[in-house]
């Protein structure tokens, strides 16, 4: 009957456009399988929409995207942390089938699989801060609002990430870099 | 943690070597830094460790997923928007002359309009299985103004796209598109919208579907009365919601016997010459409401294409309105009309 009524929806294919692919490779690197970072691309972007009539039209849409898709994940860790304890055995099994397929083996060095492996172990809110910085290239102030925290302590969540890492690295040969001074 | 016997300068430091190292350090720490690896061997090992460290890093953050990975995933994503939006409801609960209204509407139209009693979350819309509902919206807040408008009197019509879900069935939505035809100002009957959709036995059904109005204002139940023009119900038991919004449209109705005042309407039984009668024309009067239809103005008879019967002569011998054989005034009836 007649035309649509306008729920300020337009423009939500643009970011869908603009930002999923982004997104979608953040969840990648933090969730285990492809098929979770699938899923939960999917939830963020679903949240997104039907928040979307919050979303002031200076916003800054990737810093909004990236802290629904952190918070999103930081709720799949806790369940999978519950699930995980409950099911310690399959957790082990998980872990090295992941680390044996075929996508460790397509990984070009040892040290890369290494450091892969390190930022995995990190603890959750330094593998984001990491992951948001490193990865993504984001603002410590934008990184702050994703994880709840001030800029201060997500740029010190970076430094004890980077840190870790480099402690795991430890007897291994790196490529070399060019001198210091 | 931190290695033992470091010394302090050393520890002090490492923050802002980190920091340089990777590319983070201001151009001052930066400074700092670069003056104690000159003279610390230890803190220049860290440094060139950590830019290494650095150097892996940048490595990863170049690698991306199977591009099929990523646009598999995008194509399911905007398969499943596109299945949220049908499904999606937003709503609102507003204040109105009436008491609060919830007005709920899809990318389709609106889909709900409901008189509330109590908590919003009392409303039908949670009941209803296959909706996912969001509250507010841009366009819901104009559909309120509109509203007020309309139940102020300086509106006729609410030309809103709707969105039937709700109904329980294509009879019932062929009911609310009959009843939706019913112009402002005039009434029909259950048996009259019966006879409209083609089913004339089906009164009682027309009226359990008007009682599920999920648009009622938008679809004008009100407008529509019992066979002897008795108001019969609206929204439950709340008879008199009807009657005020009967009153702002100008129909007169008898408040103590919940009915409207007949004898003060215009009257039109179909004929080929489309005339529409006043009240005392033949024995137009004391025909049932099946085929009858009433107006409450001349004018809004008219701009239904009809013209004064040329007996009766309405034209010259208006009905009048709260002369002393006519029925008592509603309440607050020609409230805000011209």
């Amino acid at each position: 009957m007649g035309e649509t009524v306008q729920l300020d929806e337009a423009g939500f294919e643009t970011i869908v456009a603009t930002h999923h692919g982004e997104i979608y490779r953040y969840l990648r690197r933090l969730a285990w399988r492809a098929v979770e970072a699938d899923d939960l691309s999917q939830e963020t972007f679903l949240r997104a929409y039907r928040a979307r009539q919050r979303l002031t039209p200076d916003a800054n849409v990737r810093a909004w995207l990236f802290a629904i898709a952190t918070n999103v994940f930081r709720n799949h860790a806790r369940s999978e942390r519950r699930r995980r304890a409950a099911h310690d055995t399959v957790r082990v099994t998980r872990r090295e089938l992941e680390l044996d397929g075929p996508e460790a083996e397509a990984v070009a060095g040892q040290v890369r699989t290494l450091t892969e492996q390190a930022i995995r172990g990190l603890p959750l809110k330094q593998r984001l801060a990491f992951t948001l910085r490193k990865m993504h290239e984001l603002d410590y102030e934008v990184i702050g609002q994703s994880l709840d925290c001030s800029p201060e302590s997500a740029r010190a969540h970076v430094f004890h990430a980077l840190r870790k890492i480099r402690t795991m690295l430890n007897g291994h040969a790196l490529p070399p870099t060019e001198p210091t001074r | 943690m931190s290695k033992p016997q470091k010394p302090p300068t050393c520890v002090q430091i490492e923050p802002d070597l980190i920091a340089a190292a990777t590319g983070e350090a201001t151009g001052e720490a930066d400074a700092r830094v670069q003056t104690h690896v000159a003279t610390c061997r230890s803190c220049r090992d860290d440094f060139t460790r950590y830019r290494a460290v650095d150097a892996v890093v940048g490595t990863l953050r170049g690698e991306t997923p199977a591009a099929a990975d990523a646009d598999a995933a995008r194509a399911r994503l905007v398969a499943r928007l596109a299945d949220l939006k049908t499904r999606l409801v937003s709503y609102k609960v507003f204040p109105s002359p009436l008491g609060p209204i919830l007005i709920a509407a899809s990318e389709h139209g609106v889909a709900l309009v409901e008189y509330l009693r109590g908590a919003a979350a009392d409303s039908r819309l949670f009941r209803m299985g296959d909706v996912d509902t969001q509250e507010g919206g841009g366009a819901l807040e104009r559909l309120h103004g509109e509203l007020l408008d309309y139940l102020a009197g300086r509106r006729t019509r609410l030309e809103w796209p709707l969105d039937l879900r709700f109904a329980r069935s294509d009879f019932e939505r062929a009911v609310l598109q009959a009843t939706a035809a019913v112009p402002y100002g005039a009434v029909s009957s259950y048996t009259g919208i019966a006879g409209d959709i083609g089913k004339p036995s089906a009164v009682r059904a027309v009226a359990q579907a008007l009682r599920h109005n999920p648009v009622p204002i938008v679809v004008p139940c009100h407008r529509i009365v019992g066979i002897d023009g008795d108001l019969v119900g609206y929204a439950g038991d709340r008879i008199g919601l009807k009657e005020r919004l009967l009153a702002v449209e100008g129909v007169p109705t008898v408040h103590e016997r919940a009915r409207i005042a007949r004898e003060a309407m215009y009257h039109y039984d179909p004929n080929p010459d489309r005339q529409y009668c006043v009240p005392t024309c033949g024995s137009i009067f004391t025909r049932p409401l099946g085929q009858v239809r009433l107006f409450a103005s001349r004018e809004l008879a008219e701009t239904t294409g009809l013209s004064p019967c040329v007996d009766c002569r309405p034209d010259l011998q208006p009905v009048l309105h709260g002369g002393p054989e006519m029925a008592p005034k509603p309440p607050d009836a020609r409230r805000g009309r011209a």
